[in-house]
């Protein structure tokens, strides 16, 4: 069976170097509103505290920190996501479909209770970890799937 | 829908993981397909019904719920 949109199994590796430690960095900037000094831009002459700069070529004062750990965040999670098992045939396409339906239902469902309960600053916080939960959601549920059948394989055979 | 195949495969003297490599599947899913947890493909099962040199419908039946 031809799989088409699916990277080689060998990119799911570089996918977990890259989203783990972006990941981590990310959530610690989150909590603690770090930033690199070196990423910040600010035109001269500008009003830093202007609000009006919605495109990247009407930036007048930006830091970029947010921005670069984001992309390389959803990068590494879409290499882990989209990657082929070892040995990727019809029966774990499935599991990979289901577990998508599934990300996505609950991913829904966590929305919709963060937009009635969550109002504020806070939901803006939770806007921007929901830029990466569908990924988080079927990399846990894909694999955890995965892992029980093994298991109950390994069991089957002692 | 049930199946055979566990039958047919004994007859045949393959293993599990003997019968996924010729139809190019994992062990897993030929033991998920004779527990009857997972319906396969038409290829799959056109694919497994090649090896046993049967029909189809000699390895795969309809149940009454299907």
């Amino acid at each position: 069976m031809k799989i088409r949109f699916l990277l080689p199994h060998k990119w799911k590796r570089v996918g977990w170097w890259i989203s783990v430690p972006f990941l981590t960095f990310m959530t610690y900037c989150l909590i603690s509103s770090y930033q690199f000094p070196f990423l910040e831009y600010r035109a001269p002459g500008s009003d830093p505290i202007s609000f009006d700069q919605y495109f990247l070529f009407t930036l007048t004062s930006h830091n970029f920190t947010a921005d670069i750990g984001g992309i390389m965040v959803i990068i590494g999670l879409l290499l882990v996501a989209f990657s082929k098992e070892r040995q990727e045939d019809e029966r774990i396409q499935k599991m990979r479909l289901e577990s998508w339906l599934w990300a996505v239902f609950v991913n829904s469902v966590l929305l919709i209770l963060s937009i009635g309960f969550i109002y504020g600053g806070l939901f803006l916080t939770v806007m921007a970890y929901n830029m990466c939960t569908p990924l988080i959601l079927f990399i846990a549920r894909f694999n955890l799937v995965m892992y029980t059948e093994k298991r109950k394989l390994q069991k089957e055979v002692q | 829908m049930k199946n055979v195949v566990k039958i047919e495969r004994t007859i045949f003297g393959l293993t599990q993981e003997e019968l996924a490599k010729r139809v190019d599947v994992t062990r897993q899913t030929i033991n998920a397909l004779e527990q009857g947890k997972y319906v396969p493909s038409t290829v799959l099962a056109l694919k497994i019904s090649q090896v046993f040199q049967k029909k189809v419908e000699d390895i795969f039946s309809l149940e009454d719920n299907d």
